[in-house]
Formats: C-alpha cells, sequence, structure tokens
C-alpha cells in the first residue's frame, strides 16, 4: 500500500462530524473509524484530528464529555450539538456537490 | 478560553496521552515487542509538543499566554546579555530620539501650526502687487467691497495695529504691549473664546463710537505679568498710553493674533475708521483680513470669486500699482511660517529619518549577530518542538522588548532635545518650540517603535528560523563558521550605514561651508565691541513735546560720557536687527518705490565705520533749522541715479518735502550694508538725520517710534549694559526693561534657519558617524572572535602579524570604500533638499565630499584597527587549545 492520501482540504471536518453522527467517539476511535470505513485509504494524522476536534468544539458544533472507555480508562468522548448536525447536512450537501461536478471533469477526461 | 487554561491544558495532554496508550496497545496486539509499539507509535504521532500547541491555538486567547511567556522570556534573555542589550537599546534610542524630536515639532510648526477650530476652512485675504508678500496690505475701501459682494466666506475679520509703541499700565510700571485693533468678530471666525469675560459685542466697523468703544480685551500673557492673574480683572479700568480701557476678557494662554513675531504681549482693541481709511493711496491705513471660509467651498473658488471683484474695484485706483493688486486668498496656517524655515524643517525630519535609518539597521545587524550566536539554542528548541513560526514571534518579542525601551529612552532624549533647543533656537523663526507629547505624537512614536522592530528585527528573525537545524546540531562548537551569505549580508548592512552616514555628513559639511561663507561676507560695517540696545519707546509719555529733545538727545549724551564709551549712536534699527520695519513709499523721478527708512544721528557712524560711496555722513552741523538732509545706500542708488553707474550722481538731488518749506536733498552714498539677512542683498534704503527731525517735519511719527541704541566699547559687556541700564531707566522708567545684545550677537541670530539647521545636522551627522563606525566595530570585532582558531592555525604555519592586521584592515577598507562609494552617489542624488539653504558653495562641493569622505575612511579605518590588532595577536597556543 502506498502513502496514504492526504485529505482534501476542508473535508476533514465533515468526516469527523458524520463519524461521530451515530454515536459519542473518542479521538483514537474517530481516527480508527475514518481509516476503517475508508478501506484504510484515509488516515488521519493526529497532527490534524486534535487541533479540528478542539476547533469544532470552539465553534459549538461538537461537545466533549469526559467518560469511561472501552479499556476503562477515561477518555474525552466527542458528540454533535444540534448546530453541528446542522452543518454537517450543509456540508454533506456542498460536498455531493463538488464531488459531482469533479467527477463529471475526471471522467469526462 | 482565557481562564483555567492551566486545567484545560492537563486535560488535554490527558486526552493524547489516551490516545498514544491505545496506538501502543494496538501495535503490541499487531505482535510487536512492547518497545517497538511505543517507539511506532510515537513516530505515527510525530511531535507531540507541537501538536499540542497546534490544539490550543485552537482555543482561541492562546497568544496571550504565548505572548507573557515571550515577554518574560525576552526580559530575562536581555538581562543576560547586557552589552548586547544596552548597544542596541542605546542605538535605536538615538535614532528615535532624532526622529521623534524633529517629528513634534514638524507637528507643531507645520502640521498643525494652530489651534484655531476647523484650521482649513481659515483663509487669509491679501492684496498683492506692492510690498508683495506684506501681510498688512488691505486698505478698508477694499476690505468693505469685499465682505458685501463675496458669497465664499461665513465671516470676514478686519484687524489692524494701533501703530507705534504701546504702553500699558497695569499694577506695576508700565509693560509695551503689541495693540491689536480688530472688528468685534474676530474670534467668531478664529472660533476661539476668552477663558475670562467675553468678546467684543456683535457690530460692524465704523467710524463712529459703538458698544465696544474703550473696551480691552488682555491677553494670557500680560494678564499674568501685569495684572497678577487677578481673576476679578474684568470690569477694570486699564491705561493704555495713559487712556483709560475697560477690561472686558482675558484670552486664553497661546492664544496669539495675528502671530506673534517678538515676545511682546498682545491685546486687542475695537477698531474704529478714521477719515484716512476713505482713501485709495499710499496713505491710506493697511490691515490684515482674516476670513473663515463656508463650509464647502474650497480656497480655488474664493480665489476665482475674490479674482473678479478685484478686477472690478482695481479700476478705481489711479496709482497704476494699486490697479495692479491681486487679491489672493491664503490658507491661515501656510501663513505661519517662513517658506524657507518650513523647508528646512521638512529637510531636517528627513536627516533626523535617516539617522533613524542608520539607527535601525546597526540594530538589525547586531540582532544578526545575536542571532548566529543563538543558532544552537534555536536549533535546540526546534528539535524540541518549537515551530518556526512560534521561533519567531518570539524573536520579533525580543526585537519589541528592545525597541519599546529604546523608544522610552528616545523620548527622554528627545524631550531634553527640544528643551535644549527651545533656548538655542534663533529669534525671529517664528518657531514655536513648546512642544508637548500629545496623541499624534504618541501615535508617530508607536508608528516608529514597530516600524523599528520591521526593520531590525523581522529580517533577521527570519533569517534564523530558515536556517536548517541538524547542521547548527551537528557543528556543535561556538566558532562554528557561518555562511558566507550572511557574512556578505552583515558587510552590506555596514556599508549601507556608511553611505547614509556620508550623506548626513556631506550635507552637514555643506552648510557648515554656507555658515563660514556666510561669516565671511564684507557686511558694509564693524561688528565687534558694539553693545545695541533695543529700546521700547514709550512715546505716549511725550505727546505733544519733541521726543528728540526730550528724551533721545539727552539720553544719548549721558551714554557717550558712560566711561570706556568711545561712540555712542542712535538707528531706528541696527542692520540685521530685524526688529522694526519702517518702510517709506515714495515717488520719484516719474517711479514709485519702497525703501526702508532709518533714522540716525551721526555718531552712528563711528559706531559701525559704514563707509561711504560718495558724498558725506550727517555732522553736527546738520541741525533742525539747517537745510534738510538724506543719506541713501547704493540699491537706491540703483534705481535713481541719473547715471547708473555713478552713485555720486544722485548727490544734491531733492527727494522729498520733508519740511513744508524745504525740500531734502541727497548728500552722501552709503556702501553696501546688509539688512535683513546676509544672504540677501540690500533692499533700498534712505536715512534721516535725528537731529533734524520736529514735530514739524513730516516723518515725525515714523521717524522716532523705534530707536536702538548703538554703543563702541572696549569694556568688557557684562561690565557696561548695568550701568547702561542704569542711565536708561533713568531716562524713562519703560526703558529699564531694553533688550540689551551685542552686536556680534545679532549677526549670529541672523543666521536664522541656517544655524538651526547646521546645528542639529552637526548633531545628527556626528550621531551617524559614531554609529557607524560601531556598526563597524561590531562587525570586525565579532568577525575576529569567530576566527580565533583560523587566526590561532594560520600564525602557527607562519603568517607575520603585520599578515593580520591587514587582513582585517583589507576587509574594513572594502566595507568603506563601498559604503562612501554609494554615500557620495546618495548626496548627489539629495542635493535638492540642501540646496535651498546653501550660500557661496554648490551643492556637489568637491572640497567637502572629499573632506566628508576622508573623515569618514580615516576614522573607520581607526575603528578597524582595533580589532585588527587584537587579530595579530592571537596566541596560536591560546587559540588552538580553547577548542
Amino acid at each position: 500500500m502506498g502513502k496514504p492520501s492526504d485529505l482534501v482540504q476542508g473535508t476533514l471536518d465533515l468526516l469527523i462530524l458524520k463519524t461521530i453522527a451515530l454515536e459519542p467517539m473518542h479521538g483514537w476511535a474517530i481516527a480508527r473509524r475514518i481509516q476503517q470505513l475508508s478501506n484504510e485509504v484515509l488516515q488521519v494524522q493526529q497532527g490534524s484530528l486534535y487541533p479540528a476536534l478542539h476547533r469544532l468544539e470552539q465553534q459549538g458544533w461538537i461537545k466533549a464529555k469526559w467518560m469511561e472507555s472501552e479499556t476503562g480508562r477515561q477518555a474525552k468522548f466527542y458528540s454533535l450539538t444540534g448546530a453541528g448536525r446542522a452543518q454537517m447536512e450543509k456540508e454533506s450537501a456542498n460536498w455531493s456537490r463538488l464531488s459531482a461536478a469533479i467527477n463529471l471533469i475526471v471522467s469526462e477526461a | 478560553m482565557l481562564f483555567r487554561r492551566r486545567d484545560a491544558a492537563s486535560r488535554l495532554d490527558d486526552e493524547l496521552r489516551f490516545h498514544l496508550e491505545r496506538q501502543v496497545a494496538e501495535n503490541v496486539a499487531a505482535g510487536m515487542s512492547a518497545e517497538e509499539a511505543r517507539a511506532a507509535a510515537l513516530r505515527t504521532f510525530g511531535n507531540p509538543a507541537l501538536l499540542r500547541d497546534r490544539a490550543q491555538a485552537t482555543w482561541g486567547w492562546g497568544w496571550v499566554g504565548s505572548l507573557r511567556g515571550d515577554l518574560a522570556y525576552a526580559v530575562r534573555s536581555l538581562r543576560r546579555a547586557p552589552g548586547f542589550a544596552i548597544a542596541a537599546i542605546g542605538t535605536l534610542s538615538v535614532g528615535i530620539g532624532a526622529a521623534a524630536a524633529m517629528f513634534s515639532v514638524v507637528d507643531r510648526a507645520l502640521i498643525r501650526p494652530t489651534t484655531f477650530g476647523e484650521p482649513d476652512r481659515l483663509v487669509q485675504i491679501r492684496e498683492g502687487g506692492r510690498a508683495s508678500k506684506n501681510v498688512w496690505n488691505d486698505l478698508w475701501l477694499d476690505i468693505d467691497e469685499w465682505s458685501r459682494r463675496s458669497r465664499s466666506f461665513e465671516q470676514m475679520a478686519v484687524v489692524g495695529s494701533m501703530g507705534g509703541r504701546n504702553f500699558i499700565e497695569g499694577k506695576s510700571a508700565a509693560v509695551q504691549v503689541e495693540g491689536i485693533t480688530t472688528s468685534s468678530n474676530l474670534l467668531d471666525v478664529l472660533r476661539t473664546a476668552p477663558i475670562l469675560g467675553h468678546g467684543f459685542a456683535p457690530e460692524p466697523v465704523s467710524s463712529s463710537a459703538g458698544r465696544n468703544t474703550g473696551t480691552v480685551i488682555l491677553g494670557y500673557a500680560i494678564w499674568r505679568t501685569a495684572f497678577g492673574g487677578d481673576d476679578a480683572v474684568i470690569g477694570k479700568f486699564a491705561r493704555i498710553n495713559g487712556n483709560p480701557y475697560t477690561v472686558i476678557g482675558v484670552m486664553p494662554r497661546g492664544f496669539a493674533f495675528p502671530k506673534q513675531s517678538q515676545a511682546v504681549p498682545q491685546v486687542w482693541l475695537p477698531l474704529t475708521l478714521n477719515d484716512t481709511d476713505s482713501r485709495r493711496d499710499y496713505s491710506a491705513p493697511t490691515y490684515q483680513v482674516v476670513a473663515r471660509l463656508k463650509s464647502g467651498v474650497t480656497i480655488a473658488s474664493a480665489q476665482s470669486e475674490m479674482s473678479a471683484i478685484q478686477k472690478t474695484i482695481a479700476p478705481a485706483y489711479a496709482d497704476p500699482d494699486f490697479r495692479n493688486a491681486q487679491a489672493s486668498v491664503v490658507r491661515y496656517s501656510d501663513t505661519l511660517i517662513d517658506a524657507d524655515v518650513s523647508k528646512a524643517l521638512w529637510a531636517l525630519l528627513a536627516a533626523s529619518g535617516v539617522l533613524w535609518l542608520i539607527a535601525a539597521v546597526n540594530a538589525a545587524n547586531l540582532l544578526l549577530a545575536r542571532g548566529t550566536a543563538r543558532r544552537r539554542e534555536i536549533a535546540v528548541r526546534g528539535a524540541l518542538g518549537a515551530s518556526r513560526p512560534r521561533i519567531a514571534q518570539q524573536l520579533m518579542i525580543e526585537g519589541l522588548v528592545l525597541s519599546a525601551s529604546a523608544t522610552v529612552l528616545g523620548v527622554c532624549l528627545a524631550d531634553a532635545g527640544i528643551r535644549l533647543a527651545r533656548n538655542a533656537a534663533p529669534p525671529g523663526l517664528g518657531l514655536d518650540l513648546s512642544t508637548h507629547v500629545d496623541v499624534t505624537v504618541l501615535a508617530g512614536l508607536c508608528v516608529l517603535t514597530l516600524l523599528s522592530v520591521l526593520v531590525s528585527t523581522a529580517w533577521p528573525a527570519a533569517i534564523v528560523v530558515r536556517a536548517p537545524i541538524e547542521p547548527a546540531l551537528k557543528q556543535g562548537s561556538l566558532q562554528a563558521g557561518t555562511g558566507r551569505r550572511q557574512h556578505i549580508l552583515r558587510g552590506a548592512l555596514v556599508s549601507i550605514e556608511i553611505a547614509m552616514s556620508l550623506t548626513l555628513l556631506v550635507a552637514c559639511g555643506l552648510l557648515l561651508r554656507t555658515i563660514y561663507t556666510l561669516r565671511h561676507v564684507p557686511l558694509g560695517y564693524r561688528t565687534d565691541h558694539i553693545v545695541v540696545a533695543n529700546l521700547n519707546i514709550p512715546s505716549f509719555r511725550f505727546k505733544g513735546q519733541n521726543i528728540v529733545q526730550s528724551l533721545y538727545l539727552p539720553m544719548l549724551d549721558r551714554v557717550q560720557h558712560l566711561h570706556g564709551v568711545q561712540a555712542a549712536g542712535l538707528m531706528s534699527e541696527v542692520p540685521l536687527g530685524n526688529t522694526f520695519h519702517i518702510l517709506l513709499s515714495l515717488r520719484m523721478n516719474g517711479g514709485g518705490v519702497v525703501a526702508e527708512m532709518k533714522t540716525v544721528t551721526p555718531d552712528i557712524q563711528r559706531v559701525f565705520g559704514f563707509k561711504m560711496l560718495a558724498g558725506r555722513f550727517y555732522n553736527h552741523q546738520d541741525k533742525p533749522n539747517s537745510a534738510p538732509v538724506v543719506v541713501v545706500n547704493p540699491a537706491f542708488a540703483r534705481l535713481f541715479a541719473p547715471n547708473k553707474l555713478d552713485p555720486s550722481s544722485l548727490i544734491g538731488l531733492s527727494m522729498w518735502s520733508v519740511r513744508k518749506d524745504a525740500s531734502a536733498h541727497i548728500v552722501g552714498v552709503l556702501d553696501n550694508e546688509r539688512q535683513k539677512a546676509i544672504s540677501q542683498p540690500s533692499q533700498p534704503e534712505v536715512e534721516f538725520c535725528l537731529c533734524q527731525v520736529t514735530q514739524d517735519t513730516r516723518n515725525y511719527g515714523p521717524a522716532t517710534t523705534a530707536m536702538d541704541l548703538a554703543i563702541r566699547t572696549d569694556r568688557p559687556t557684562s561690565e557696561i549694559i548695568p550701568e547702561l541700564r542704569d542711565i536708561l531707566r533713568n531716562a524713562s522708567p519703560e526703558l529699564g526693561g531694553a533688550q540689551i545684545s551685542t552686536m556680534d550677537q545679532i549677526v549670529e541670530d541672523s543666521y536664522g534657519s541656517q544655524r538651526l539647521a547646521t546645528h542639529l545636522l552637526e548633531i545628527f551627522g556626528g550621531s551617524a558617524l559614531l554609529l557607524c563606525l560601531a556598526g563597524l566595530y561590531g562587525l570586525l570585532a565579532y568577525v575576529v572572535a569567530q576566527r580565533t582558531r583560523e587566526l590561532g592555525v594560520r600564525i602557527a604555519l607562519g603568517a607575520s602579524r603585520g599578515n593580520l592586521v591587514w587582513m582585517v584592515l583589507r576587509q574594513a577598507g572594502a566595507m568603506l570604500l563601498i559604503g562612501v562609494a554609494a554615500g557620495a552617489g546618495l548626496a548627489l542624488a539629495s542635493k535638492r533638499l540642501v540646496s535651498g539653504f546653501l550660500y557661496g558653495v554648490s551643492a556637489h562641493d568637491g572640497w567637502t565630499f572629499a573632506a566628508s569622505a576622508i573623515l569618514l575612511l580615516a576614522s573607520g579605518m581607526l575603528a578597524a584597527y582595533f580589532p585588527a590588532y587584537r587579530a595579530a595577536s592571537v596566541d596560536p597556543m591560546e587559540a588552538l587549545r580553547a577548542e
């Protein structure tokens, strides 16, 4: 397997929001989930993940809570807020439009 | 998230640690050993410290914490390197101080010269064409037409003068004041009001007595001195020239209108017209007009309206000079300072800017050197996870701390400088140096500080930060050489400093030569051993009597008998005195002329040693009843002599019917004499003999209002001045306060803007020279210290000490020559800035350039010699062992 592709700029937020939409998750689990769901294509670097999480929290789109994790240790679990859900819908719509447009051009050529 | 950061930070650490643990656990599960698993996890994790910083940065307010840390760190690291801190702060403060001082003065004098409200709408209307730039030029009939017909102005105020010398009697002896007559709306036009009482009651200017007749508004200065700052002064009487006036108001401190030319306090009285105001010729009184434009009206449109109005007024004049007179509308602020003083100030501001730039470049060089010395420290911090912007920020904060301290110190320097200048500035320049630090100046200082940081810190920081980390860590030793590029860069910086310093030195040299030339212009009279008293003549005490016989001649007689006085004479105004101009407009041989009029006593020739081109000077046979005679100067002769080449052809011509029964004849032509300034050619001048002036002569008033007493003496001035003052006080109490000076001092003061510019440029040029020498020395000393090992090896291999000295000096020589060549070009390019102030020397004077260059080269080589000597005295054993 080659070097994992870098995430398209600005899509990390959407991936995070989508990932925690189902259930609250901590940072490591979010990274793992993105990696698994994308068949190991997308690897989220910690260097981008945590700043992004903290930024989203500051913007009020996600909220965090310290809870006991599956290993029994305390971990910070992130979950979606109402505003975050709205933001997610907006960004998904945006992404569908954008990827469809890019697809058109790429498959054309 | 400004508060509870520490709590939040430890929770973030927890969160990241948890992530790491899960990664390790996963790696172990995948079959790695515990240690391998941890190493692999850390590898994917990247730089944990940096990650933490980035996450914290998203919290907002992060910069407060890092700023506080950086500030503390900067202060600590500067305290650890006091030599560097003192050099950098000292250098910058000299530059900032000079620029701040000049900026304060320029701000006060040129940018916001007046404190009147809405100064952009305040204009002066001048009738030109005759004595050209004179502001006292407007005749009442014209002013009346203007104010009735123009639509551009909200209000128009007329200001006149009581004329002559005026005295006010307050609680103590009479004090000389400038009596200003004004229309009642002056304070409204200026948008100002008295601090006590009220202004004049509004009423039109007329020739009959009105509501304001017999009232006076006092200036702040006279209120404090003559009336003891008494709040109850309103409604009381003040005697002016012996007549009682009711005080109705006191103006605020600093208020002056028209602009004060001398330190004589001002009072304002209502303007009343008389029958001479209805004349349209030279005998009519003249006024100045200040008006407020209606909002939205530009000066240009007001000007075109006034030109149109003036065109219809002018034909009413019989005299061709008046008929051609233009009415020009000038922004009031622009009338406050002479064009050449304002040019001098801008040029000096530019010079102080250059000095600041030199200081900033010098500081940049110091910071660059320090950055090189700290390469390891910075590399270590980079290796420990500091991001590059973060390191750059820290270096910038250090620069900010340096600049801010330098600014504080610079403001103190500027303040001290302005205080000194206040005492040293030549009088008569009209420069107000009562400058205070205010909001504009503070804003200017902040900009200056930030600019200093940008110039002196930003790019050294960028260079240091961009340097790769590994080589710095690998090389290790402090003596590791720096990059060749950086070395060239620092050499270039020193060359730039040298170039800019040369520019300042050349400007300074040119002005020194100008002053030297001015000092050697033949003045047409002697200036040594002459004491001059500028008398405040209390004419009001001598109403109805001939002041010449009752005051002047008896007083002069007593002065002549003073011990040690070789000769004593009176003269309306001594040459270059610039205290009181009397202009005489007359027509002769069909041409009109405005000539300076002076009244003298015969002995003044012995005091000043005036030489005659033709004819004779006055003697004691010229009596009130003998034939009236006048003496003129060559400038007058050039205009009127029947034979232009021979001034003596004027002798015997009748000039002016000075008495009803007799015309004055020209008996002599003086040799040239400089009147207003040494650099200005003399104007036509007519001199009358004081002994012939009586109340019957037509020039009695102007001939007696102003008088300077000049004596030639061998005694030291400090001895003779008190005795002189006693005689004056006995003659009339007001004369005791006469300004007494020496003729040498008056000549010195007349250099005006040139002297101011020269003194300041001496300071700027000297500081620039010192700064660039310090820069040169600093660079070479640093280079020698860095190359100690190399030098030791060279000596061990047999290089002679002379070789080493030569090696360092060669390096210095290269920088100096490049700098001097560039500086000469720069000086040539900037010659337009100085050429206006030069007299008798061209702006590209080869000698001045050569002398400045040699001075710079010689002192530069001297500064280089010490590091060179140190290089040569390196002990090879020591140098090699030190490693």
